[in-house]
């Protein structure tokens, strides 16, 4: 079935390569890791691109050179500079309002887990193996000629519909840029009851103290509003 | 022949749904035309179906409509398929034939209700009921005509849901019957069980392969559901109170069709009672014992539908006594019969509480012969049909009734012949109340000026079912084997099972003679004690005082012990056990959904966590498969 | 060396007739967007409500086409085997662009009476009904992805398509991130999948598993697993459900019930190909993780919907409890169950469109009041919607008669046969628990201002056994089911017609003259329709869904 099935180890590879991935696997996750924990928007935008090009660092790693570079120029140099032009024009000084977190033991379960989710997939990629010997059945390329043409024969022979279909997702990220910029007309007050709700909503509202607890509709005393309220 | 049976309930159905749509558009009267309409359509179908049915020979009489395949799941395949064979067509052509009078005579009826175009909605959903109830080829169709009817039939009863007695009367209705189908639902859970289709035919050719224990509980278990349909002790509280309703929903639902669908489902599963062990003597006892003491109390009542309703009870008695005895051709012919004369007194009452604006209390009326002449001599058709008199329907088909339990056992059939004489006394009485003496409504102020007669549309549906009570018994004459129509017409369905009565001409003759004897007794006491004595009622003060003590002990034994029993149903039985089950359960779950709400906090890092924590989950199960 | 693989390369032939469908809904948007902004004024959105039908029903139509194409040359695949074409994917396509026609119909309605212009609601949902149908034809791991990309993000912008009301923002955005996590799970799940198999494509890592014998397939299963996790998002299983209330309340309401019918049509039609027809052979693995997915889900979705106050939040719930159901279906892992599945999708689909029609009316302008109080005594100001909901929600709670009951006994028998009994039976006590909200809704409709004496539920006495105790309410108001007085539907028009309501003064004024749009009226009237006429005439549907599983590919 797939003759070419070389078994290869994680770490078969020459030091200097195994060197320059660890350098770069620290860059990536460091960067990510910043781009999330950065106060200032500018700080993430740019911590991105350090992500980014640690990426492209691994691609050259691999011989992907085709993606290595779309990696930096479309990527690092198109989108970051245009995250960058953007939160120019909205203003860099604006910080976000972090308040206290609500629920002090959420970050650490949110680590606890993780790393446990983390383990598990690398405990389970590391105990497979195939009748092959192998833990991947994907080995290298069959022609070490570049990328370049591998990856243009696969976009229009077995991926030409995925392919041709991501335009689709363009379109929708256009129209959903201009439904989201619309101004919205606020609608009028009065007349509706709930006209005036809705203060603790937001990103990370109460979704139960969104609704209005006035009405007693309920034929059997059911559903008691027994909601909590959590400050946000 | 024409095998176009689904015709007969999509007429109604049709006619339902076009009502309920349009149904005010339409208006006053005009919806109740068309209604009448849909049904008389059927009845012609019915006619030409018939028609056909007689040209077969006689093996050719039965087939089976399918329709298209309703539940197609695995081994349960529920076909919606229409079974005509005679039994059934006798059924839809009385039931289509004395829907369409009655229909008409509504008309008239409801001309001046709010509710008009409702009424009729109602009506004619109930017909399509009950025609999918007594056509279906399957015991699930079945159960779905069964349901419909007793739905219309609360719908009915709460018509005028304002007043308090009908929406209490609905309710009843609604839990007796309740108890009933689920007698039904079972009987169909034991039937899967044992023979893995619930195909009527099916079920009959393959009732070898039930043991006689399974074929006794499910008999047993239908039985109940007939008893609460029909009924019959001990459910059979909610036929009277039932009476709250308009007076044609009476005649047609609560005394001609929908409770007589117990007994035709007996007569339909036949061959499952003969398979069973002593069920039939069990529908004997409580068909008589039903027949008497409804009979008892219909004496002593002062409502003048109450008195009808527990003749019905009474005569019902009568039919599943007929089924006991394995006389399944004479409980059809009684059932025919009853629809007709019964429903005849229904409407004639109605007429009497139309002229009268709404009163129902005998008590209250008096020498109304004067004012209603038609009313009068329909009352007086019906009334001597019931009891029985010579050579009215009644004498024939109930006297082929108490031929067979002559036959089967003599202690049945002196029950019978007692409640014989209480049926004709107790209409008599009622007949020479209203109709004769002193005219207590002038005195009690009950109208204004005098009782009018009711209009053509309702006096036309009074003639019809005059004669056809009046000659009905021509369905099936002794005597002479090329008289008894309807017992040749039945054969095909019921002969093999039927049991045959070993009583001889000469014995009939005997017991005919007696039967004219009793009707004839118990005619001369209501004249007697009512047209007579009526007008000198001081001069027996002491018998009528008896005759109330008795009203009262059958009161306090039978009307309060039933509605204690229905009381126990409601208040304990429903409220405490079955609510307290139900609310309880709700409690606690809603005690639980409270609980997990708590982890619905709104934030989003929480949801992420929840589907983390997911993945974590489901990969330690991974690892575990993977051996690691 | 170019040069070499250029004159190597064939490119595939595509069978344009095969993704016909798809490619309807996928060249409408672009004309109504095209349409819109070459217009010179704003265009009435009637017209892009037109425009959206008729790309539906020709959908529709292709779909029909294609299906009467795959019934006799049996199933195929196409465009290099990146699309299958099955009974299986056929039978969503037909589902998906039913909803379309619907969506559009209902969003007529509710966009004219928010006074809410431009293409964005059509262009948005077609592309997400386009999206659901490549999920649901995608013989690729890659091509689900992309479907399921496609559809989601068009959710989530419809989500936060009402502007000016909170929730809705909220609504996208809690979508948004928690869709974003959960894709980048299931995108890290197919990488995993093709590290282990070697390939994307469906069949072929079937092919690979039947040919290869893993000592200890770690990585696969641990792809499986993210996978899993990814679809179970898309399907609010429990515990991945979490956003399904918040997002089902704060979304415009028509959206709510689009995006209840098309993401389950989509994420479940993936999940059932994926798991049954790739990964069948490790059954013993999977297998288990979804029977306790499928209890947690029956359970947490009956017993939350009970304690909701909020309609919408009920009945996400409610949809909740409908996913474990199907769930039933896959974990039978029989053709019978899959076809047991796929009925019970194509039904709850018209079910909950239609549901959230109704929802959508009586919500009246602003799509706030979505409380349990709204529906008190509606059978007596709406006897249409009434009846059309109590219909729709006895459908639900699996009354007889109607689809819903079918589809439950389908689902309950298929796991008898597998011998999932223990399943079967959790299954049917949530149904018993689901009923009693249902009816509580029902209840409360026709109970009405009117308490106190009243007749015990003749509706329940219809089959519903569970809620006949409890419930008290008197059959007065309405003739019955279908009690729709022609009317009533006519004498809304003015209301309804009434050109963007920008003022909208006296658009929520009194309950009782809440109107019903003529379009919706048509979008319910079809869903209840088709609950009811296939309830009864059961047979054509169900076959549907039968031959449509043995005609996988």
């Amino acid at each position: 079935m797939h003759p070419g099935l070389v078994p290869v180890p994680l770490l078969a590879t020459s030091l200097p390569d195994a060197i320059t991935f660890a350098v770069s696997a620290v860059i990536v996750i460091a960067g990510a890791i910043g781009v999330v924990v950065a106060r200032n928007p500018v700080h993430s935008a740019l911590m991105l691109v350090m992500t980014l090009f640690g990426v492209a660092v691994l691609f050259v790693e691999q011989r992907a050179d085709f993606l290595a570079a779309v990696q930096v120029i479309v990527y690092a140099g198109a989108i970051v500079v245009l995250f960058l032009f953007v939160i120019m024009l909205l203003g860099v000084d604006r910080r976000e309002a972090v308040s206290a977190d609500p629920l002090p033991w959420q970050r650490p379960l949110a680590l606890v887990l993780s790393f446990c989710a983390l383990g598990s997939v690398l405990a389970l990629g590391f105990s497979g193996a195939w009748s092959t010997g192998a833990a991947s059945v994907t080995g290298a390329l069959p022609h070490r000629a570049g990328d370049t043409a591998a990856l243009g024969k696969v976009v229009f022979t077995t991926y030409l519909l995925p392919f041709e279909v991501t335009a689709a997702l363009l379109v929708i990220a256009v129209v959903a840029a201009v439904l989201l910029v619309r101004v919205p007309q606020l609608r009028e007050q009065g007349g509706q009851a709930g006209a005036e709700r809705g203060g603790a909503a937001g990103l990370e509202g109460d979704p139960e103290a969104v609704s209005d607890p006035g009405v007693d509709g309920d034929p059997q005393g059911l559903g008691e509003r027994d909601r909590e309220v959590v400050p946000s | 022949m024409l095998h176009a049976a689904y015709l007969m309930p999509l007429f109604p159905l049709a006619g339902f749904a076009v009502l309920a749509v349009f149904g005010r558009k339409i208006g006053n009267p005009l919806a109740g035309w068309l209604a009448t309409g849909t049904v008389t359509a059927s009845f012609a179908i019915a006619l030409v179906t018939l028609a056909g049915m007689i040209g077969e020979p006689a093996s050719h009489r039965s087939f089976v409509e399918t329709l298209f395949t309703w539940i197609p799941v695995s081994a349960l395949h529920v076909q919606v398929g229409f079974l005509i064979d005679p039994l059934s067509l006798v059924m839809v052509l009385f039931v289509t034939g004395v829907s369409a009078v009655i229909h008409w005579y509504s008309i008239g009826y409801m001309a001046h209700d709010e509710g008009y175009a409702r009424f009729f909605v109602y009506l004619n959903l109930f017909v399509a009921s009950m025609l999918i109830l007594v056509m279906a080829s399957n015991l699930v169709f079945t159960f779905v005509g069964w349901e419909g009817v007793g739905l219309c039939s609360y719908f009915l009863i709460a018509f005028w849901y304002d007043r308090p007695a009908a929406a209490s009367a609905g309710k009843k209705a609604f839990i007796m019957n309740r108890v009933g189908d689920a007698g039904f639902l079972l009987a169909m859970f034991v039937l899967f069980n044992a023979l893995h289709t619930l195909s009527i035919p099916a079920i009959l050719a393959h009732l070898g392969d039930l043991s006689t224990g399974t074929a006794t509980a499910a008999a047993l278990l239908l039985f109940l559901a007939a008893t609460g349909k029909s009924a019959q002790i001990p459910l059979f509280t909610w036929l009277p109170d039932a009476m709250e309703g308009p007076t044609p929903v009476s005649a047609l639902i609560h005394a001609a069709t929908m409770v007589t669908a117990g007994v035709y489902l007996m007569v339909r599963m036949s061959p499952l009672l003969h398979r069973a062990t002593d069920v039939s003597e069990v529908i004997a006892i409580v068909g008589v014992a039903t027949a008497l003491v409804a009979a008892t109390i219909a004496s002593t009542q002062n409502d003048i539908k109450k008195v009808i309703a527990y003749s019905t009870v009474s005569q019902i008695g009568y039919m599943f006594l007929a089924v006991g005895v394995g006389a399944y051709t004479a409980a059809i012919f009684l059932m025919v019969a009853h629809a007709f004369y019964k429903s005849l007194l229904f409407l004639s009452a109605g007429s009497v509480i139309h002229g009268l604006h709404d009163e129902q209390d005998i008590k209250k009326m008096g020498g109304l012969r004067k004012f209603m002449p038609w009313t009068f001599a329909a009352f007086m058709a019906g009334w001597l049909a019931i009891a029985g008199v010579p050579p009215l329907s009644a004498f024939w088909a109930k006297g082929a009734v108490l031929v067979h339990a002559f036959s089967y056992d003599i202690g049945l059939w002196i029950v019978g012949a007692i409640t014989a004489v209480f049926t004709a006394y107790y209409m008599g009485r009622e007949f020479y109340i209203v109709f004769y003496g002193d005219e207590r409504w002038r005195r009690l102020e009950v109208i204004k000026g005098d009782p009018h007669e009711s209009p053509w549309v309702m006096r036309g549906p009074l003639v019809i079912l005059s004669v056809l009570a009046a000659i009905g018994g021509l369905l099936d004459l002794p005597f002479h084997p090329h008289l008894d129509f309807l017992s040749s017409w039945l054969a095909p369905v019921v002969g093999s099972v039927s049991r045959h009565s070993s009583v001889g001409v000469g014995g009939e003759w005997a017991l005919a003679i007696t039967d004219s004897v009793l009707a004839v007794i118990g005619v001369t006491l209501a004249w007697r004690l009512w047209r007579v004595t009526a007008d000198a009622r001081h001069l027996e003060p002491a018998f009528l005082q008896r005759a109330w003590l008795v009203d009262e002990t059958y009161d306090k034994i039978f009307a309060r012990g039933g509605e204690a029993l229905a009381g126990f149903l409601a208040n304990v039985v429903e409220a405490k056990i079955i609510d307290g089950a139900v609310n309880g359960t709700a409690s606690g779950l809603r005690w639980m959904g409270s609980g997990l709400r708590r982890i619905q906090t709104g934030y989003v890092r929480n949801y992420a966590i929840g589907i983390v924590l997911g993945l974590v989950a489901i990969l330690a199960w991974m690892l575990v498969r993977a051996g690691v | 060396m170019s040069l070499f693989f250029l004159s190597a390369l064939v490119l595939p032939k595509i069978a344009w007739s095969a993704i016909l469908p798809e490619l309807i809904l996928l060249a409408a948007p672009l004309v109504l967007l095209a349409v819109s902004a070459l217009s010179a004024r704003r265009l009435p959105t009637g017209v892009y409500a037109g425009g959206m039908g008729a790309a539906g029903l020709a959908s529709l139509g292709a779909s029909v086409w294609l299906w009467t194409q795959v019934t006799p040359h049996g199933a195929g695949t196409a465009v290099d085997g990146a699309i299958a074409v099955d009974g299986f994917s056929v039978l969503v396509m037909i589902l998906v662009s039913s909803v379309v026609v619907l969506a559009a119909l209902i969003g007529e309605g509710y966009l004219r009476r928010e006074g809410i212009g431009g293409p964005e609601y059509y262009v948005l949902a077609m592309f997400s009904a386009a999206g659901a149908m490549l999920m649901a034809s995608a013989d690729d791991l890659v091509l689900i992805f992309l479907g399921l990309e496609i559809m989601s993000i068009a959710l989530y912008v419809l989500a936060g398509l009402d502007a000016r009301r909170q929730g809705s923002g909220e609504a996208a955005m809690k979508y948004f991130l928690l869709g974003a996590f959960s894709s980048a799970i299931f995108l890290y799940g197919i990488a995993l999948v093709y590290g282990a198999t070697g390939s994307t494509n469906l069949p072929q890592i079937a092919d690979f598993l039947a040919h290869n014998v893993a000592s200890s397939d770690g990585l696969l299963l641990a792809g499986m697993a993210l996978l899993l996790v990814g679809f179970f998002f898309k399907i609010a299983a429990v515990p991945f459900h979490m956003w399904t209330p918040d997002v089902y309340q704060g979304s415009p309401t028509p959206v709510t019930g689009f995006m209840a019918a098309v993401a389950k049509a989509g994420g479940f039609a993936a999940l059932l190909r994926v798991f049954f027809a790739s990964f069948g052979l490790l059954r013993d693995d999977w297998q288990p993780v979804i029977w306790l997915v499928a209890v947690v889900t029956l359970l947490v979705g009956a017993v939350l919907a009970l304690v909701q106050r909020d309609v919408k939040r009920m009945l996400a719930y409610s949809s909740i409890n409908h996913a474990g159901f199907i769930l039933v279906g896959l974990e039978a892992a029989t053709t019978r169950g899959i076809a047991a599945s796929l009925y019970y999708l194509f039904v709850y689909g018209f079910m909950v469109v239609g549901t959230f029609a109704v929802v959508t009316v009586i919500a009246r302008r602003g799509d706030e009041a979505h409380d349990l109080g709204s529906y008190r005594g509606l059978a007596q100001r709406q006897p249409f919607l009434a009846a059309m909901l109590a219909l729709l929600l006895l459908a639900q709670a699996g009354v007889p008669l109607t689809t819903g009951f079918l589809a439950k006994l389908y689902i309950i028998s298929a796991a008898v046969e597998a011998h999932s009994y223990a399943l079967a039976v959790i299954a049917m006590v949530s149904a018993a628990i689901a009923a009693f909200f249902y009816l509580r809704v029902v209840v409360l409709m026709y109970a009405g201002a009117k308490s106190g004496v009243g007749l015990p539920a003749p509706l329940a006495a219809t089959g519903a056994g569970e809620g006949a105790g409890s419930g008290e309410l008197s059959p007065v108001a309405a003739y019955g089911p279908g009690a729709a007085s022609a009317a009533e539907l006519e004498g809304d028009r003015p209301e309804a017609s009434r050109p963007d309501g920008a003022g909208g003064g006296e658009g929520h004024g009194e309950p009782d003259a809440a109107g019903v749009p003529a379009t919706i009226a048509l979008a319910i009237a079809l869903c209840a329709g088709f609950t009811l006429l296939f309830g009864i005439w059961a047979q054509p549907v169900v076959e549907l869904a039968r031959q449509a599983t043995l005609l996988f590919h």
